[in-house]
């Protein structure tokens, strides 16, 4: 450790010698970079020019109401088994007084619901409950998707199925970044995603917006490295592609996955739970594998449901997943919400940039 | 948490392997992994039961102390 430490503290140096002279913002889009930045107490170290931004780094902040409410749907039928990652179980959407408004609500109506923590476990409830039909909600960006995938490929009983909320990462960037009032100045890019889909996918950061762009890893080291990195290429106005967890991330990431995600899925346009649909964000099954797709097996899911809402009243989560506002601005942070009583999704996952402000002890001024 | 945790190869059966990390036994996958790309005794990044890819024992001691501090901070 006293090595990492020394690095790391060698890096924060270098961080504070650099010239700034106007304020930088940078935006992470990972819940594990916010974790290590908020954690670790990074914020507190940096030069106060530094605004350490959190994106759209939470596949579950992100998942569409509408498919809370088919999963909430589903766990209710008779016969059927609704199995997802912890997380999502409490994830509320807007529902009339008195309606199921939560995967653990509808466990509580004595629903089938299990939290899983991985893919594996999904087919092995399966296996074990070949009379019931299981279906495995899945809300997740490249590094579940790809599992998924290989899951699929791998082989599963027929009496699974899965209902689908996963989405790329980089095209919510794009989104961001095309906004003409954008005050982003330089983006730390995922390490896990990146592992997957390699660090290339990350080169039109530089290449189309001219900004600096680094893909980092969760150590203090790495992330203090890309902030280093993307800061020197403001600096000199050079920004460029630069990988700072090069242990892990190769410029094409793991070939192997890649193929079962390409083989299994496709992508096309998705909703953004409060933010909207994105072009070419989202992972749907292709082809012969669309018999495992949940929404064409069950009936329920055919009938139209009606749009309750974006998020619930009050709650400025979109905002907070956009990198508009931070966890603290919303009227409700720490006040009417809190991990233990969450109002919205960013409060609920352990990847929502509300919980982990609050689990990291940041109160509002 | 969603962050992958590294985790050493004790065994090895097709695409599955048993994986230990803190005295903690799990059954992980291999199915995302090169063939020949992980013998028993190397270490693996593990994210939600699959192996993404083949890490070095230094990095996965210094993960697994910065878990440690994450943890420490934000309670289990
Ligand atoms: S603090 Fe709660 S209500 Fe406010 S944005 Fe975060 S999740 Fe929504």
């Amino acid at each position: 450790m006293n090595e990492d430490l020394r690095a790391a503290k060698l890096w924060l140096s270098r961080i504070h010698e650099l010239p700034l002279r106007e304020s930088v913002a940078v935006m992470n889009v990972c819940g594990g970079h916010e974790h290590s930045l908020s954690m670790l107490g990074l914020r507190a170290v940096l030069p106060e020019k530094i605004r350490l931004i959190p994106g759209p780094g939470c596949p579950v902040c992100v998942c569409p109401e509408e498919d809370i409410a088919d999963a909430i749907a589903l766990a209710l039928e008779d016969g059927l088994t609704l199995v997802a990652f912890g997380d999502m179980l409490r994830v509320p959407m807007n529902a009339t007084k008195g309606e199921i408004n939560t995967l653990a609500g509808a466990r509580a109506a004595g629903a089938d619901v299990r939290p899983i923590s991985s893919p594996q476990e999904a087919v092995a409830i399966a296996r074990d409950h070949p009379e019931r039909q299981v279906v495995f909600f899945v809300a997740g960006f490249e590094t579940t998707s790809a599992p998924v995938a290989a899951m699929l490929a791998e082989g599963v009983p027929d009496n699974l199925s899965v209902l689908l909320a996963a989405r790329l990462t980089w095209p919510a960037v794009d989104m961001l970044l095309q906004d003409k009032d954008s005050s982003l100045d330089a983006l730390i890019a995922p390490g896990h995603v990146a592992t997957v889909m390699g660090a290339e996918e990350w080169r039109f950061v530089a290449d189309t917006y001219h900004l600096p762009v680094a893909v980092a890893g969760f150590s203090a080291v790495s992330l203090l490295a890309a902030l280093y990195s993307v800061l020197r290429q403001k600096l000199e106005n050079q920004p460029f592609l630069d990988n700072c967890y090069a242990e892990l991330v190769q410029p094409h990431g793991n070939a192997k996955a890649r193929r079962w995600l390409a083989e299994v899925m496709e992508v096309g346009p998705a909703n953004w739970r409060g933010i909207g649909i994105i072009p070419a964000s989202g992972f749907f099954l292709r082809g012969a594998w669309q018999r495992y797709d949940a929404r064409r097996r069950f009936d329920v899911l055919a009938a139209p449901r009606r749009r309750i809402g974006e998020m619930p009243p009050g709650c400025d989560c979109a905002a907070v997943v956009l990198g508009k506002l931070t966890p603290e601005q919303c009227r409700l942070y720490g006040k009417a919400c809190t991990p233990m009583h969450p109002v919205g999704p960013c409060m609920v996952s352990d990847e929502g940039a509300c919980h982990i402000w609050w689990q990291a002890g940041l109160r509002a001024a | 948490m969603c962050l992958s945790v590294p985790m050493q190869i004790t065994e090895i059966d097709g695409f599955n392997a048993t994986c230990e990390a803190r005295g903690v036994q799990r059954t992980i996958s291999l199915f995302m992994i090169e063939d020949d790309e992980v013998a028993v005794g190397d270490f693996v990044m593990v994210h939600v039961g699959y192996a993404l890819r083949k890490i070095t024992a230094d990095e996965a001691r210094s993960t697994w102390e910065l878990i440690d501090e994450i943890l420490a901070v934000a309670g289990p």
